[in-house]
């Protein structure tokens, strides 16, 4: 399978703090990857870094950014331009905040045609009826003049949904899509997604923190930690044998797992800021295996059998290997 | 829409009402008497003074008096200037379009620079530019108008000799007052070098008065700005592939121009009602200084006429503005 889009050692630097640091991501054609974690481990940043979206005092470095044999670091702002949106796009979190409130459904998925794929007036009206449709909005002819506050939740993430597969990108950047939705609508959407997603045969990063998402949808899954990448695994082993102490402990705090206990069990501590990054590993102040290695030395990633993890003491069926 | 601006026009029905009372009453309560302000330091004889009341109609109660007045007004009437003896209507609609022309002068140089000015300001947010634009604007809001406009004058006009120093149009020239707006009228006079004469008295004037709504669309399209440019659809908008160029132009600014809008609207009102002091310093024939003088002498016909006249207008505005309002934004459109 040919890989869609490599990222080596990608940094994201706000004010010196690293929200993303030294990721190292690679999708192939037509796959589906996962990225779990914390809020503020930098699942986010990561993508917006490959959509060319970080805001102002953000630096992006990377040893690579390839997407589909074009080096994304080396081209022009124009030429960037004319790959998101068309080969790449991304639908957000918050589908109401999402779509611009003074423009109809219609001129906000034509604009997309319209500057990836110029056509005539007619063409794009068309184009964006049947998008409608494919996204399961019901008589869509008459939606065409509808504004985004007339629309609910549901509806807008599937506006937005159609907006990103206006062009048939290659790659679908799904950035916790059900997070701000109903449950019953959530599943909806994820359907719709996944169904677009074998349909047009794109590659899709799914960024989630619902384990249960992760365990339906995907095939390979990226634990991130900190800005970092903890664990790289596909998802029928991550579940049954986790490699990083921080996958292990995400796992260990699903309620499903837990029926018979009065408490869920917690990872303690937060995720470290700006001002308390620890030395060495940047989980050893809450990983339960830590040992005095991992107070001081840095840990490095490492890929086996397309496994990654990112410890010293990785673990096997859930013993920590001290050797 | 239809609906929408059904609505506001009947809302403007008690706004209006509103008004006359409110003018009614304060012209009223300002102490002193027409009547013994024109007899002069002499004095005046008592009966004189009850039968000149009785001619202006001040000896009736107040209520009377006011629905009076509020027939007349429903009529067309405003009344006759106690001084003058002209009516109300007429004086307003002579010296009105002076007024006018210099505020709608006013408010375009405002827009024509303030809102750019914002916009650029917001996207550079922190840069020179940015500090030097609201540095001047901040400046110019806080000048003292009448000082500005003479400092304006001195350099301009004295030192330079660029635009002349007050009036409407120089004496060479002698022109009709068709319209009453001096460009217009110029223009159609077929007089050469009778428009140039008009615009140039109009620059200084339109200057001096438009610089506090400057500041004031400068500083209110940044803001904006800045707060439209962290919303998520301008995120989702470059995430298209949309140029930086149209991020800002189309999907920020117009979002950023609602709140804009109602500035200008405000100023307007303020722009129409409170060209007193540009007036004064460049001897401009408008109704600032006309009500000005009314109040003086208590003429409390002109007072009251005036004040509805200009209240009128800012409804008036008010109205296209929320009208604008509705086209800008779609939410309000629908909700009403």
């Amino acid at each position: 399978m040919t890989k869609l889009l490599e990222i080596e050692n990608l940094s994201v630097e706000f004010d010196g703090f690293k929200a993303v640091d030294g990721v190292n991501l690679s999708v192939d054609e037509g796959k589906v990857v996962g990225i779990v974690g914390e809020s503020g481990s930098g699942k986010s940043v990561t993508q917006l870094a490959l959509m060319g979206l970080i805001p102002y005092p953000g630096i992006i470095k990377a040893d690579r950014l390839m997407f589909h044999n074009s080096d994304l670091m080396a081209l022009s702002a124009k030429k960037r331009r004319s790959i998101t949106g068309k080969d790449v796009s991304m639908i957000f979190q918050e589908p109401m905040t999402s779509l611009n409130p003074c423009f109809t459904v219609e001129y906000q998925i034509s604009e997309a045609l319209k500057i990836h794929e110029g056509g005539t007036r007619q063409e794009r009206r068309k184009r964006v009826i049947e998008l409608l449709s494919q996204v399961g909005i019901p008589a869509p002819e008459d939606r065409l003049g509808t504004f985004p506050h007339q629309l609910s939740g549901g509806m807008s993430q599937r506006v937005m949904i159609a907006m990103a597969i206006a062009c048939s990108p290659r790659l679908l950047i799904a950035d916790e899509p059900t997070t701000a939705l109903d449950v019953t609508i959530q599943a909806q959407i994820l359907e719709l997604i996944m169904d677009l997603q074998q349909k047009k045969n794109m590659a899709l990063v799914l960024i989630t923190h619902d384990m249960a998402v992760i365990a339906e949808t995907v095939e390979d899954v990226v634990v991130m930690y900190a800005g970092q990448v903890v664990e790289k695994n596909s998802s029928d082993r991550i579940f049954t044998n986790p490699c990083h102490p921080y996958t292990e402990a995400l796992l260990n705090a699903l309620p499903e797992r837990n029926i018979n206990s009065k408490r869920l069990p917690t990872i303690p501590g937060l995720v470290p800021g700006k001002f308390d990054r620890p030395d060495g590993c940047l989980f050893h102040p809450r990983c339960k295996h830590a040992k005095k290695m991992c107070k001081e030395v840095v840990p490095k990633y490492s890929e086996k059998n397309s496994i990654g993890v990112r410890c010293h003491f990785p673990l096997i069926n859930g013993v920590p290997q001290y050797d | 829409m239809i609906q929408f601006l059904a609505k506001r026009l009947l809302q403007i029905i008690p706004a209006f009402i509103g008004v006359t009372l409110l003018t009614f009453s304060l012209v009223h309560l300002i102490p002193g008497d027409p009547v013994e302000l024109r007899a002069g330091e002499r004095g005046i004889d008592p009966k004189r003074h009850a039968e000149m009341k009785a001619a202006m109609g001040l000896d009736k109660p107040l209520p009377v008096q006011y629905f009076d007045y509020i027939t007349g007004v429903f009529k067309g009437d405003l009344g006759k200037s106690f001084v003058t003896k002209k009516p109300v209507l007429k004086e307003f609609l002579t010296l009105f379009p002076a007024t006018m022309e210099l505020s709608f002068c006013a408010i375009i140089f405002a827009i024509i620079f303030g809102l750019p000015a914002g916009v650029i300001a917001g996207v550079k947010r922190g840069t020179i530019f940015d500090h030097s634009v609201m540095g001047i604007s901040l400046t110019g809001y806080s000048m003292p108008i009448f000082w500005w406009g003479l400092l304006l004058i001195l350099f301009f006009s004295v030192q330079l000799g660029w635009t002349p120093v007050s009036g409407r149009l120089s004496a060479l020239f002698w022109i009709d007052a068709d319209t009453g707006f001096m460009l217009i009228d110029t223009l159609r006079s077929n007089e050469p070098g009778a428009f140039k004469s008009a615009l140039s008295h109009l620059i200084l004037p339109s200057i001096v008065l438009g610089t506090i709504p400057l500041a004031v669309i400068a500083r209110m399209t940044r803001s904006s700005m800045l707060e439209v440019l962290q919303e998520d659809y301008v995120r989702t908008a470059r995430a298209k592939g949309v140029s930086p160029s149209r991020v800002v132009m189309v999907h920020a600014l117009r979002n950023a121009l609602i709140p804009v809008i109602t500035v200008i609207g405000l100023q307007i009102g303020v722009l129409l009602a409170g060209a007193i002091l540009t007036e004064t310093i460049f001897a401009w024939p408008g109704i600032g200084k006309w009500i000005v003088e009314a109040i003086n002498r208590r003429d409390y016909p002109v007072v009251q006429g005036g004040i509805l006249m200009i209240s009128s207008l800012v409804i008036f505005v008010n109205l296209i503005v929320d009208i604008l309002y509705g086209i800008v934004n779609p939410r309000i459109r629908h909700t009403a």
